[in-house]
């Protein structure tokens, strides 16, 4: 039984413990569990010494060189390092692009007509996304334009004559410069993903170096891939703005038939929210009030930035959602569910329903999901869980009492439109002037995962405070968001405590100003983890209204809890844009003075940005603060 | 009192992961942590060596503490002695690195420190609960037990594993 | 005290305080006397260099309370030389004049530095021979006056020298007779990744010469000159040439001298009662099968350790030792060196592999069936494997590529 010192170790959110000492009495095993079990890790792994690329191995690499200094290919640990660094990167990659193209298939059927259960939500945006990629507009309808667009993004994964053009159009010219001169433009997308399976392979790629900077290039395609699937998610299903939900595990209801939507795609997500209401009557029918959804990980950021559903939990608490009892359902996609949530939903009477192709479990009840079959399948889920609830309903369950208020949902064109609140004609300018004047000291990018190493949540809540304390606007996206939003920094009645003075007093202004009666929510969520890009196109837009490159900027990122190689994707698209990027757990790279150098200071001259690999979340504070001051002075602030 | 604990080896778990190498490493290092250790200097030596025979027979080695110890007899500067817990501990304030107890130990699981000139070898990490190398053993090849608790452990086993195929 | 046994012992050094706590592992009451004619408590000898060098004191080199020397229950007399002893009687006696009986007696008296007497003017002031405390007290007492050392004799214990009054400043230079240095443990082929490290370490060697006379003046030794007629000026000398067993004082017609004490298997002398062990011991080398006498610490304290369990009643056979075995580190060079390493014209299955940095030799017998001899030089890992394969004459064909290449583990003993 885990006692209160065991407790806090583990998660720093209330609800969750709840669960833990709840999984514990009911000896279901859960993270935690698994990752005690696990303990020690194998330091080999740990610090990227380990190479399995070939069927000679696997070679480890012996760190402090009693045992062998090189793999059996001659690998030295540099170059078994970079290669391995870059693989995650590609993996982390090939998630985010995969995930834009499923949408970019999904608009090409919208735009053919295939796809009745969609439209096109977003002209406005549609137009300009096609604008941007030189596609003509005028005089052509929605559905033309439509079908350019996705095609465009079709051809943006393969190699071809013009360069990847999320990347090259999404960039100010200052940057797409640096990237060109430095060879850092993406042909293709999945050309660089494949191209870095290839150098990675037995006996291709031995520079560690040249590794590295394809690593950076394939970061580059990575910010592609995320930016395309925000673009293309805003078409298909709008352009999130500010709604007010609540998270955390009492938003789950006892008497409701209540469905966890987790993964990451809006395609099925946003449809089932859609068709809520339609379903309402069978639910009522089988004795329940209504139907309940809530959200878990980047699913339930989409469909909380578009719809106001509730968050119920994230990342490394998503099997205590299950472990409540009270789930009817869990429908998941794709990335991040761990295999596990079967087995927790087997012991607590929970279906799994997998969705995707890609993404089977063993234990679940699969149900295809496809664009053209799309409202039945959706349909299908809520017998399901209706069915479901009928045999709960009565039977006790352990839903923690415990919800946090939630302003979520702002895109870039949320926040410049409450910007044009207050200077209709030139709404960065508030903030600029915020910037220059100090109020805003600068802005950090919390993005990234729940790791089980550390106590859930606690790197983002220390670092958080401590920056928002000293007037730096925080924006978040993914877990690192839902982090923040259990722990109340999305409460706007918490923004005045939060904050150092500067910031509350711009804050409060333009909450005032929209008409909220108070301050925006201390921290904004800009959304999942493919909506980094969101927060790429605000640093663009402050940087070209400024005149500067994005690495003069006073804009830093934090993957304070990182787990997913999606993490080391983005931090790499991070930093080729220029930004000091704090990482919170160890990244597999220490086996490797000469890789760790590089990542966390030599690439400094290259792209601006760098990595700040600091477990300690009060001296990554301070390091992050020291990284805006130094951008700061180099503005002349 | 508990009787005194040694470190034994199941070969036959055994998977050649070296992980008590490096965990023994971090433990004997200055930082304690594997990160930190990792860029010290001298780097932390082990003390377990996972040899191999064949490819497929990693053969984890490390000191037996000697009931007769070759080595603790054998020092020219009185640097080996015995601990309460039956340990043979080398004192390397007092090893002159002249590298008689390598010379002697049958086992070759004395250890050079060449940078600062002493013998190191397995102190069974003296002020932990359970030594590095057995925490670090995905397998439990590595196993402290005192040896009257292992050899009735390896008897059950001997004994359950000559049930289990006759009774079903 | 009726019906104890009565314990004494000649000589505090390594044979003798191995042998005192041997006893007193079995016999827990019976009282143990151990004399000795130093007046410096029990110390470990092979340190002394140390105090040359001023890296360690006297009383760092104390063996009581170190190692596995409890001390505890040891009567340790100093400055108590032995007359003679009269095995019938059985007692001791003492230069002082005292006499002393006992139940079980061990000869433990080692041995001393060989002076060679062709060499003139030994007896100078700032002449030296490295054996006690008070020698090197000496020493380092005349080093602090001298620019100059000069050392007669290229073994190991004036190569430690050498570099003791290296690191205090003094030029040294090094005569051997011999054509190459550390001609006991090595050929002179094998020496060289020792010699060059020696050089770079900045000692002066002459190979090939010998002092014919030590020159001195009102302030003692003032030069030494060679036998090839050149004359090196320096202001002190130390002579290595090696050791004789310290046996003279035997005189009892039980007792066979040969060179040393001759004892059987069981470190007992011909005299009822009466044991033998250490430096002044003759043993036989397993390896050969000759008789011989060692000067090394290391067996000294195996065969005191096999001595004490014997007086004490736990019969216990001492398998002797090799002729060589010795393990050290000079200019940054480890080497160890064991069994037969001497082979050239004989006809043994020698395996010589040189790389950068490292040395090894291992000799085998002519048939190729057993491990005779290991000389290893700079990589010598895992060296006590060796020993135990020649030691137990293990039939080495399974192992012997592992051997040759210097990979032997102990994995190969257990698995197969």
């Amino acid at each position: 039984m885990p006692d209160g010192k065991d407790l806090n170790v583990k998660s720093t959110d209330p609800a969750v413990r709840e669960m833990i000492v709840k999984a514990a009495k009911m000896e279901v095993k859960t993270v935690w569990d698994r990752y005690e079990a696990m303990l020690p890790q194998c330091g080999f792994g740990d610090t990227g010494l380990c190479c399995r690329h070939c069927l000679q191995g696997p070679c480890r690499i012996d760190p402090f060189g009693d045992g062998p200094t090189e793999g059996i290919c001659g690998a030295t640990a540099d170059t078994m390092v970079a290669r391995g660094l870059d693989r995650a990167i590609a993996a982390g990659t090939a998630a985010h692009s995969g995930h834009a193209r499923h949408l970019a298939h999904a608009l090409l059927k919208v735009a053919k007509g295939q796809a009745a259960s969609y439209s096109i939500k977003e002209v406005e945006k549609l137009r300009a996304v096609a604008a941007r990629l030189n596609i003509q507009v005028d005089g052509r309808s929605d559905n033309d334009v439509a079908g350019d667009v996705a095609r465009a993004a079709l051809a943006d994964f393969h190699e071809k004559d013009t360069p990847v053009l999320w990347a090259a159009t999404v960039v100010n010219p200052e940057r797409a410069k640096v990237l060109s001169d430095l060879g850092l433009v993406p042909r293709g997308i999945d050309h660089e993903i494949s191209e870095i399976m290839h150098r990675t392979l037995y006996g291709v790629d031995a520079d560690p170096v040249n590794l590295l900077l394809a690593g950076l290039r394939c970061g580059v395609a990575d910010l592609a891939g995320c930016y395309m699937a925000t673009d293309l998610a805003d078409i298909l299903f709008g352009i999130p703005h500010p709604a007010v939900t609540e998270a955390n595990l009492g938003t789950i209801k006892a008497d409701a038939v209540n469905i966890a939507l987790h993964g990451h795609n809006p395609l099925l997500s946003d449809l089932l929210v859609t068709r809520a209401e339609s379903r309402k009557d069978a639910a009522v029918a089988a004795g329940a009030y209504g139907i309940n959804l809530v959200g878990i990980c980047c699913t339930g950021n989409e469909v909380m930035m578009r719809h106001g559903i509730p968050a119920c939990t994230h990342s490394v608490s998503q099997e205590m959602a299950i472990l409540t009892g009270a789930l009817d359902a869990m429908v998941v996609d794709y990335q991040c569910i761990m295999p596990s949530v079967a087995t927790v939903a087997e012991c607590m009477g929970t279906t799994l329903i997998t969705t995707m192709e890609i993404g089977k479990i063993p234990g679940a009840k699969h149900i295809p999901f496809t664009e053209e079959t799309a409202a039945e399948r959706a349909d299908e889920i809520y017998d399901i869980a209706i069915a479901n609830f009928k045999r709960r309903k009565g039977k006790s369950v352990d839903i923690p009492q415990i919800k946090t208020p939630v302003v979520a949902g702002f895109s870039v064109e949320a926040i410049v439109s409450a910007l044009a609140k207050l200077d209709a004609n030139d709404p960065l300018k508030p903030v600029v002037d915020s910037i220059k004047s100090g109020n805003i000291r600068g802005v950090c990018l919390f993005a990234g995962c729940n790791n089980v190493k550390v106590t859930q949540d606690s790197n983002f809540i220390a670092i958080a405070r401590k920056l928002l304390k000293e007037n730096v606007l925080v924006l978040a996206t993914g877990c690192g968001a839902g982090a923040l939003m259990r722990h109340g920094f999305m409460d706007p009645a918490n923004t005045d405590k939060l904050c150092g003075d500067g910031l509350r007093a711009v804050l409060r202004a333009i909450g005032e100003a929209n008409g909220l009666g108070g301050p925006l929510p201390a921290v904004l969520h800009m959304g999942s983890c493919v909506d980094n890009s969101r927060a790429v196109a605000l640093a663009v837009a402050v940087a070209q209204y400024l005149g500067v490159d994005t690495d003069k900027l006073p804009v830093v990122a934090s993957a304070a809890e990182a787990v997913s190689e999606k993490a080391v994707s983005i931090g790499a698209y991070a930093v080729a844009a220029g930004l000091p990027t704090h990482v919170g757990v160890m990244l597999p790279v220490l086996g490797s003075e000469l890789v760790t150098q590089v990542l966390t200071d030599k690439v400094k001259g290259l792209t601006g940005g760098y990595f700040i690999v600091d477990l300690d979340p009060e001296s990554a504070a301070e390091k992050l603060l020291a990284a805006i001051d130094e951008r700061r002075a180099g503005l002349g602030l | 009192m508990t009787e005194p604990r040694e470190i034994f080896v199941r070969l036959d778990r055994c998977m050649g992961c070296h992980s008590c190498e490096l965990a023994c490493a971090v433990a004997h290092s200055r930082s304690k942590s594997l990160y930190g250790a990792i860029s010290e200097q001298p780097r932390p030596g082990h003390r377990v060596y996972v040899e191999a025979v064949r490819p497929d027979t990693p053969v984890p080695v490390l000191c037996r503490h000697c009931e007769d110890a070759p080595c603790m007899h054998a020092c020219i500067a009185g640097a080996i002695g015995r601990n309460e817990e039956g340990a043979v501990i080398t004192q390397a304030d007092k090893c002159i690195g002249c590298w008689t107890c390598v010379m002697v130990c049958p086992y070759g699981v004395v250890g050079r420190q060449l940078e600062e000139h002493k013998a190191y070898r397995c102190d069974r990490c003296q002020g932990r609960e359970t030594p590095a190398c057995v925490q670090a053993c995905p397998t439990k090849a590595l196993v402290y037990r005192s040896v009257r608790d292992f050899s009735r452990d390896t008897r059950k086993t001997a004994s359950k594993t000559m049930i289990v195929p006759q009774g079903g | 005290m009726a019906g104890q046994t009565r314990y004494v012992i000649i000589g505090a050094s390594a044979a003798g305080m191995a042998a005192a706590e041997a006893i007193r592992a079995i016999d827990k009451s019976g009282p143990v006397t151990v004399y000795s004619d130093e007046s410096d408590p029990p110390y470990f000898r092979p340190l002394i260099p140390f105090l040359i060098s001023g890296k360690k004191s006297a009383a760092d080199m104390a063996m009581v309370g170190h190692g596995p020397y409890r001390g505890t229950g040891i009567d340790v007399r100093l400055k108590s030389k032995v007359a003679g002893i009269d095995a019938r009687m059985r007692t001791v006696s003492l230069k002082s004049g005292e006499e002393v009986a006992f139940d079980r007696l061990l000869l433990a008296t080692g041995s001393s530095p060989y002076v060679p007497p062709e060499i003139d003017g030994t007896g100078q002031e700032g002449v030296f021979t490295l054996r006690t405390l008070s020698d090197a007290r000496s020493a380092a007492g005349r080093a602090e006056k001298s620019r100059r050392a000069i050392m007669l004799g290229g073994g190991i214990l004036n190569l430690k020298a050498s570099f003791a009054l290296l690191e205090r400043g003094l030029k040294v230079t090094l005569i051997v007779q011999s054509p190459q240095v550390l001609s006991q443990l090595m050929e002179p082929d094998d020496a060289s990744l020792i010699r060059d490290a020696l050089n770079k370490a900045g000692l002066e060697i002459e190979t090939g010469v010998s002092a014919r006379r030590i020159l001195s003046g009102s302030n003692g030794v003032n030069g030494v000159l060679l036998d090839d007629g050149r004359e090196i000026a320096c202001e002190m000398v130390c002579i290595g040439k090696g050791v004789r067993p310290n046996a003279a004082f035997v005189d009892s017609e039980n007792i066979r001298v040969d060179r040393g004490i001759v004892v059987d298997q069981f470190t007992a002398s011909g005299a009822e009662s009466i044991y033998a062990a250490g430096d002044v011991a003759v043993t036989v080398d397993p390896v050969t099968g000759g008789r011989i006498v060692t000067a090394l610490w290391t067996n000294a304290v195996e065969m005191g350790r096999c001595a004490g369990f014997n007086m004490a009643g736990k019969p216990t056979a001492y398998g002797g030792t090799f002729g060589i075995l010795n393990a050290t580190q000079v200019a940054g060079v480890s080497f160890v060196s064991m069994g037969i390493v001497h082979t050239s014209g004989l006809d043994y299955e020698t395996h010589v592999h040189e790389s950068r940095g490292a040395y090894r030799k291992l000799v085998f017998s002519p048939d190729g069936e057993r491990l005779l001899g290991v000389l290893l030089l700079g990589d010598i890992s895992r060296a006590g494997l060796y020993r135990f394969v020649i030691r137990e004459k293990m039939p080495v064909a399974k192992i012997k590529s592992q051997i040759i290449n210097h990979a032997l583990h102990y994995g190969h003993f257990i698995r197969t």
